[in-house]
């Protein structure tokens, strides 16, 4: 179908919005939350903006019990509540969707059920021509995983003579080294590499994208992007939300697990990475894994010197109290688990011989904020200003969330007589820079992935590597029970160990 | 026109602003109609709130010499009467000098004019709209001939960008085994609501199948087979309403509802499918132009859909 696609005179050098690849859909776990807030509202926002495939089905696999017509209802009521008030499911465009969406309500250890869902794909490929093209989406919890891709095997779900198969695996991707290679070998013994579209939702954000455009779209910033002229490089995942409904996972997890392993290592993959040759998926991702596998995961013995945990406690977040991280729903009283985690990282390449890489993300910190700061060399020699002034380093920061944009600081004199100095900051905002709101992320993931472009997911061997540079950190952190937790307040800056592993963080 | 005055007030208005100044390109904008203006004012607005720019508007129901300036960057200039090398001369002196100048054409006509030739030179891309007067092909025979003169034009068409969604339709109908159909077209059918829509959907189909015009009803196919064609006015001006092509075998058709939201699709005959339908989403002229600035200065297929459509209107299509 794809050649068929292909071949059609008519699609030649047309503005390629929409996707023309068919495809059947199907979501595992697709009565869970991530399915209902995230994935269903991407799949009919990209609908009313006619970038879904023409042929496409979507096939909701999950233990709740619906019929097709049940399940219709069951997303609309979903959609009613998680679109924007113009894009509720009304009309014509809805009915056209609806009649896309069925159901298989499924015990996933039962392979009846899979073989149930091979009927329903075989029914969707004669009825909607989505020719044998399977994506199948595991928004399911982590440990259902192995047993999703075991039957689907079993179900001779792996491949299709007439199409493709793709899988999707949402973050985390293991628990810890160990898990993450046991479920690879699960995963590569049904599908190849360029079949496992492992999801970081963080990649998918624009401004996230646009660190390459910032890098290799301009000639100003590369030459100085090395030892030479940075001091360091702070990547912060902040959040001021404490654990919410995920109390249950996030105690078995911890910050480290959660944010540090998958989102912010692969910003300081792509923020380190040398230039790639082309755009090409695995040309990026070559380069990504060849930064983290020049990271030098930290000894046992080095763990505390380059690391700091930590764990809210009662406090205040935007004038209101707050309870503490143990207090929290699901969590166990005596917790050791880690709100709050920062770490050294030395990228030892020749760029980046010297500089060190500072990474934190935490709970109940004063704003959610996600950045990435590169901090410029001071000036070598001082001749300017007057003597009470304070020259400050040049910083470019990369900003993800919630602003999207580009603020750069850097000294200026002060207008008047005297020769003082002062820092000013330039901003760029994605928001009035092109005044426009960035496609959510999911949008842009579910895209590629029918498209069958990897750019965005996350390889194996990055993830490995990921998992290899965390695990000593890990490993003594979870083996060493920290008797200080909790060991900041809600609403503060984080832990003092933190201020010790690096004066300098920028302030939230 | 003391351009000195004008720039001054930017000035003044920059240094009451402070802050950092983004602008993505100089817009230049000549209207010459009043009733058409206010609206495309109201345009250009909402596409330079998405992209910062410098917007100098030359409004030729104005008198030279009258000047008028508001917001962060917007510059109207009074240009009833005034020659195409002073307009040239005031754009160039009130441009930003680094980044790309954008020509927005909303007049009717361009062939004779010396002030589009002026002001097109300077231009990175021009966007014009040869559906803007009348529902007629005068404008877009015009704009052919120009075309053919000056062949280094970056131009782009609103009534041409406006296609994309009947185009991604059109071409799903013969996604997959049903391209083969498209070698055995007899006829072709399009409802519009003014002409150069319907031949620039004519000329792109005639563009990419390799359809030479023969008559005013009549397209020849590569291997010599006749391909009658009707254009027909129906709808909205400025919309198209139907497109249907017949094979041998064969009816697809694209038709867009009543209210011009979807567009169904639909297969009839041996290549029989189930109806299908999509959002036309139908763009407004900002995101139109907004589309040409960010696209191809170089697109091959819009050259080619305007050359053939341009030839097909030689013939005097579409028949009154």
């Amino acid at each position: 179908m794809l050649d068929a696609v292909a071949t059609n005179p008519l699609r030649a050098g047309l503005p390629n919005e929409g996707i023309s690849t068919p495809c059947s859909a199907v979501f595992f776990g697709a009565s869970g939350d991530l399915f209902k807030r995230m994935l269903l509202p991407a799949l009919y926002s990209m609908h009313l903006r006619g970038t879904l495939p023409d042929a496409f089905a979507l096939v909701g696999f999950s233990r709740t019990a619906f019929d097709d017509d049940g399940f219709r209802d069951y997303c609309r009521k979903q959609l009613e509540l998680f679109m924007p008030q113009d894009k509720k499911p009304q009309g014509p465009l809805w009915e056209d969707f609806a009649k896309r969406i069925s159901y298989v309500t499924a015990d996933f250890t039962n392979k009846q059920h899979f073989l149930a869902l091979k009927g329903r794909l075989a029914q969707n490929d004669a009825e909607f021509g989505t020719a044998g093209n399977h994506l199948f989406y595991l928004a399911t919890p982590p440990p259902v995983f192995p047993v999703i891709i075991n039957h689907l095997k079993e179900a001779g779900l792996d491949k299709d003579p007439n199409g493709w198969t793709r899988i999707v695996v949402e973050k985390p991707f293991g628990t810890d080294l160990e898990s993450a290679r046991k479920l690879q070998q699960t995963i590569e013994a049904v599908f190849p590499e360029n079949e496992i579209y492992r999801i970081d939702h963080y990649l998918g954000k624009e401004p996230v994208q646009d660190i390459i455009a910032l890098r290799f779209a301009n000639t100003i910033f590369e030459p100085i992007w090395n030892r030479n002229y940075v001091q360091n490089i702070q990547i912060t995942s902040a959040e001021s939300l404490g654990v919410e409904e995920r109390g249950g996972y996030y105690d078995s997890a911890g910050a480290l697990r959660d944010m540090i392993q998958n989102h912010v290592i692969n910003l300081l993959a792509l923020v380190a990475m040398e230039a790639p040759i082309s755009s090409h998926a695995d040309d990026i991702r070559n380069e990504k894994y060849k930064v983290l596998s020049a990271i030098r995961p930290p000894s046992h013995g080095d763990v505390w010197s380059l690391s700091a945990r930590g764990q809210y406690g009662a406090g205040t977040i935007d004038g209101a109290a707050v309870i503490g991280y143990r207090q929290e729903h699901d969590v166990a009283p005596d917790s050791n688990t880690e709100t709050f985690a920062a770490v050294k990282l030395m990228v030892e390449s020749w760029r980046w011989a010297g500089v060190p890489f500072y990474l934190r993300s935490g709970k109940r910190l004063p704003r959610k904020v996600s950045e990435i700061a590169v901090t410029f060399k001071p000036i070598p020699h001082r001749f300017y200003g007057e003597a009470t002034d304070k020259i400050e380093p040049n910083v470019l920061v990369i900003k993800i969330e919630p602003d999207e944009g580009i603020s750069m600081r850097f000294e200026a004199k002060v207008p008047g007589p005297k020769d003082h100095i002062r820092s000013v900051y330039m901003d760029f905002s994605y928001g009035t820079g092109f005044g426009v709101v960035s496609p959510p992320a999911y949008e842009r993931l579910i895209g590629d992935a029918i498209q069958g472009d990897q750019t965005l997911f996350t390889r194996w061997d990055a993830v490995e590597r990921a998992w290899e540079i965390v695990t000593p950190v890990l490993e003594v952190w979870q083996n060493t029970k920290d008797f200080t937790f909790p060991n900041y307040a809600a609403g503060s800056q984080g832990p003092q160990s933190a201020q010790q592993l690096f004066p300098d963080w920028r302030r939230l | 026109m003391s351009f000195g005055i004008v720039l001054k007030e930017l000035d003044e208005r920059a240094s009451e602003r402070g802050g950092v100044y983004v602008a993505t390109m100089t817009l230049v904008v000549f209207v010459e109609d009043a009733a058409i203006g206010d609206l495309a004012r109201d345009r250009i607005h909402t596409l330079a709130a998405k992209h910062p720019s410098r917007v100098i508007l030359f409004d030729a129901t104005q008198s030279e010499g009258t000047h008028h300036v508001e917001g962060d960057d917007w510059i109207e200039l009074g240009a009833k009467g005034s020659n195409a090398e002073l307009l040239r001369g005031a754009a160039n002196a009130l441009r930003l000098p680094e980044a790309p100048v954008i020509l927005l054409w909303i007049a009717p006509g361009i062939g004779d004019d010396e002030r589009f030739c002026e002001l097109s030179r300077d231009a990175r891309t021009v966007v014009y709209n040869s559906s803007l007067v009348d529902a007629g092909n005068a404008a877009l025979r015009q704009l052919v001939e120009y075309v053919e003169r000056h062949p280094e034009l970056a131009l782009a068409d609103i009534a041409y960008l406006r296609l994309a969604p009947w185009q991604e339709s059109v071409a799903i109908l013969f996604d997959g085994e049903e391209s083969q159909e498209l070698l055995d077209v007899t006829r072709v059918e399009i409802g519009c609501g003014s002409d150069p829509e319907g031949l620039y959907l004519l000329g792109w189909l005639a563009s990419r199948l390799n359809w030479k015009p023969g008559s005013a009803e009549m397209l020849t196919g590569p291997d010599g087979k006749a391909i009658a064609f009707a254009i027909r006015r129906e709808g909205e001006p400025r919309r198209i309403a139907r497109v249907a092509l017949s094979s041998t075998h064969s009816n697809f058709v694209a038709e867009a509802d009543p209210h011009g939201e979807t567009i169904n699709l639909s297969v009839t005959g041996g290549r029989a499918k189930p109806p299908r339908l999509r959002a036309i989403n139908n763009p407004g002229v900002a995101a139109l132009v907004e589309r040409a600035i960010l696209s191809s200065q170089n697109d091959r297929v819009f050259q080619a859909s305007l050359a053939a459509a341009g030839a097909i209107a030689a013939f005097g299509a579409p028949s009154p």
